[in-house]
């Protein structure tokens, strides 16, 4: 295995301020192109001063269509994050995971029940 | 025509007005409004950006719209927040720096709102938060408008209102869009076309749930906003249609008289917070995948 490449957040998306899906895309496109090399990637948060969900979903959530949980694991990670963006990623995460194995189930539960129409 | 305006305050009675101004314009075209002030006891200077929404739809049917009998408490409030800048009054200087002022926002022009946002809240007083809590509010704050982006599909654009209350301790920031609204998306989804507005922002504001079709997880912002409230104690409003949603503690949905032609979220923050809290359980670089 090689040595991991650094990707800089703050670099793709040209600035600090990490709030848009498209350019969680941008971000998205780096890391996925090098994990199919099964390159591992060092993704730094450094000089990101706010990111909001909207951003992670597509940068990261989106790899667990992709790639498994296994290969995420073993070849991505993150440095330079603050607590509470830390947190906010987890969320990301778990809900990635979720989406990505059992979402028809879900929608079709709630089909049932809802009621009333409107105009 | 000539339209008397009831009072508009931030709540569902005052999105019900909207609505009744929505449906009895609904028709006008090539024509002119009259929208007399003269029965607006009171106007709350975030609501100026659901009534833009109304606004932009009568002037996209080649209307001209005219304002005017506007009160003197309420002229000041909308002149300085540059709402009534658009209807030819003279701007007005808010030399309190309470207004975050009205703006319509085209979704390919993003870059604008977070200069908005770094301009309007930081300094000048406004919000005398923490700097963690600022953080956490700017942030809820970009996650309700990259929502709009994303969902309301309008050629409108997003408009945006906000006004601090230094003796409440409150600051409200509305961020609406002329789009076809959240029912709309998730009658697409389902591909049901029956599906009602509550309904609709019930399912949406559900962890996880998204209406976003192209493989990419989503459904988190609005839970996140919640969230935030809640330990805040702040509040929020979701209008959608004929669907309206209160977070002030607890939830509660209700099923409007009127159809708001679009969607308007405003989220109050309780600025004299002065926790310092996490939002979630501890995590750590290593075991986040």
């Amino acid at each position: 295995m090689n040595k991991p490449i650094n990707v800089r957040v703050f670099d793709i998306v040209g600035g600090a301020l990490c709030v848009s899906a498209e350019d969680g895309q941008r971000v998205h496109d780096k890391i996925a192109a090098l994990l199919r090399e099964q390159q591992k990637v060092v993704l730094s948060f450094e000089q990101v001063e706010t990111l909001i969900s909207a951003f992670l979903n597509a940068a990261v959530g989106q790899l667990y269509g992709e790639f498994s949980e296994k290969s995420i694991r073993e070849l991505l990670s993150v440095r330079d994050m603050n607590p509470d963006d830390e947190d906010v990623l987890k969320r990301v995460v778990e809900n990635a995971k979720r989406y990505f194995a059992d979402r028809p189930a879900a929608d079709k539960a709630w089909k049932e029940e809802i009621g009333d129409e409107e105009e | 025509m000539i339209y008397h305006l009831k009072t508009i305050n931030s709540s569902q009675e005052g999105y019900e007005h909207l609505a009744e101004l929505a449906k009895a314009t609904n028709k006008l075209r090539a024509d002119r409004l009259e929208l007399d002030f003269s029965r607006v006891a009171f106007f709350q200077a975030n609501m100026a950006a659901p009534l833009g929404v109304v606004l932009a739809r009568v002037a996209d049917r080649f209307n001209a719209i005219e304002i005017v009998n506007v009160s003197g408490p309420i002229e000041s409030v909308l002149r300085k927040n540059g709402f009534l800048t658009q209807y030819r009054f003279p701007p007005l200087e808010d030399a309190n720096s309470t207004t975050i002022p009205f703006r319509r926002i085209r979704p390919t022009e993003e870059g604008l709102f977070s200069d908005y946002l770094q301009r309007h809240l930081k300094g000048k007083g406004i919000p005398q938060m923490s700097e963690g809590l600022g953080k956490l509010f700017k942030q809820k704050i970009f996650e309700i408008f990259q929502n709009a982006v994303t969902h309301s599909g309008s050629e409108f654009g997003i408009f945006v209102c906000g006004q601090f209350f230094p003796q409440k301790q409150r600051l409200d920031l509305t961020i609406a869009d002329a789009g076809v609204g959240i029912r709309e998306n998730v009658r697409r989804y389902f591909n049901d076309p029956k599906i009602p507005s509550v309904p609709a922002i019930r399912w949406a504001l559900k962890e996880g749930n998204t209406t976003k079709t192209e493989k990419q997880p989503g459904g988190l912002g609005l839970k996140l906003l919640h969230d935030f409230a809640r330990l805040n104690k702040g509040r929020i409003h979701i209008v959608s249609r004929f669907g309206f949603y209160e977070f002030y503690g607890q939830e509660s949905f209700c099923k409007m008289a009127g159809d708001f032609p679009g969607t308007a979220v405003t989220f109050e923050v309780n600025t004299a917070d002065t926790s310092a809290y996490r939002l979630a359980s501890e995590t750590s670089g290593e075991n986040i995948f």
